[in-house]
């Protein structure tokens, strides 16, 4: 096979990379003679299913969540956890807005080295066809709700390394992108005002209890 | 040993041409292909130079040039009668059409991933490796992107 036409064609270039496949195969239903058993993830849908109608037929729904939208909302606009991630020199921004002289922290902002504790990925960087599925992955293992934030002229669309064999054409094309921080390297202030703008997208989003829902 | 003796010996082994100092404790010499398993394990055995400390493949069209840096840093060879650190440059040049050599994995653990490397971006076969996989590129790539006559679409839509 010629080396031309590799970045047409998606299967080439996605590579062992991603494993959605696997994971759909994983979280498949079991097969029939299984159902006798309650799995705990079916308990809990059960449950889910149960309040959900009876909160939605009750019309407890509606007052619930006009209750608790401020609330949640108040939550996650003012501590947005996001992951400490680096990729390449934007990391280094992303490392100096933390420092004494931006201080990002008063905006509610503490890194977490977990993807479990997480509500914001900072793509920081280029990401190359190898890097992939693991940003995916973390991505994946972030809880609802979750932002991704495309820092740097590499993450929005290959910056500097558009034209590369080997790196992605930007973030979005894999993941979907809440911010877009253009520069290179993005200074902190522009980071700040990347997260600024987050919270007005979080603000104007109002979710509420049942967010799953809508 | 004393580093003019090892120019002598070195110059005298089968398959080995040009060899030249090119600093005072770096000598740089050319490699048949064919003898370089036996040239590498004598290096190994009987002149100390126990590190491998790079491998390198280049793209000079049409043929390609395998360029190892080895070293001895134990101090067993002497340069002017001072104990110091020395380094021999291997050249093997290869043919375009095959371009194969013996793995040197076995002697030098470190160059596994060398060899590795060299696989991946310019495509140089090495025989006898353990695990000749791709190391920085996805598996499935296809082509080896830094040879000079790899071809990829760069931008389809004109600007
Ligand atoms: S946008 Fe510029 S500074 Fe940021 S990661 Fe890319 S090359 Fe580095």
């Amino acid at each position: 096979m010629s080396a031309k036409g590799i970045r047409g064609n998606p299967e080439l270039r996605r590579g062992v990379g991603s494993k959605t496949t696997d994971s759909e195969k994983i979280m498949e239903d079991p097969p029939a003679g299984d159902w006798l058993a309650l799995r705990s993830d079916q308990l809990l849908k059960w449950i889910d299913d149960a309040v959900y109608n009876a909160s939605e037929a009750t019309g407890m729904r509606e007052v619930v969540d006009r209750v608790t939208r401020p609330i949640f909302n108040f939550a996650q606009r003012f501590s947005p956890h996001p992951l400490h991630f680096g990729i390449m020199c934007c990391a280094i921004e992303m490392g100096q807005a933390s420092a004494p002289d931006h201080d990002i922290d008063r905006l509610g902002l503490v890194y977490r080295s977990s993807p479990r504790q997480c509500d914001v990925l900072i793509v920081n960087g280029p990401v190359c066809e190898k890097l992939r599925p693991k940003l995916k992955t973390l991505y994946e293992q972030m809880p609802e709700p979750k932002w991704v934030i495309a820092m740097g002229e590499c993450a929005i669309s290959g910056g500097p390394y558009w034209d590369s064999y080997s790196v992605v054409a930007g973030a979005d094309t894999f993941m979907p992108v809440d911010v877009y921080i253009p520069g290179c390297p993005v200074r902190p202030e522009a980071l700040m005002h990347g997260f600024l703008t987050l919270q007005k997208k979080i603000r104007e989003k109002e979710p509420g209890m049942f967010l799953r829902r809508e | 040993m004393d580093f003019s003796d090892l120019h002598k010996q070195l110059k005298s082994m089968e398959g080995v041409s040009k060899v030249s100092h090119i600093r005072k404790n770096v000598i740089k010499l050319d490699l048949e292909k064919s003898v370089s398993k036996v040239f590498f394990t004598k290096l190994k055995d009987d002149f100390y130079f126990e590190h491998c400390s790079l491998i390198t493949a280049i793209d000079n069209q049409p043929d390609f040039e395998l360029v190892y840096h080895l070293s001895c840093l134990s101090g067993e060879l002497s340069v002017d009668g001072t104990k110091m650190s020395a380094m021999v440059e291997v050249h093997i040049h290869l043919q375009r059409d095959s371009p194969s050599v013996d793995s040197v994995s076995d002697l030098w653990f470190g160059a596994n991933w060398h060899e590795r490397e060299a696989f991946d971006l310019m495509g140089i076969y090495f025989i006898g490796h353990p695990d000749l996989r791709r190391v920085l590129l996805p598996e499935g790539f296809a082509g080896h992107p830094l040879r000079k006559d790899y071809v990829y679409e760069i931008h389809e839509e004109e600007w």
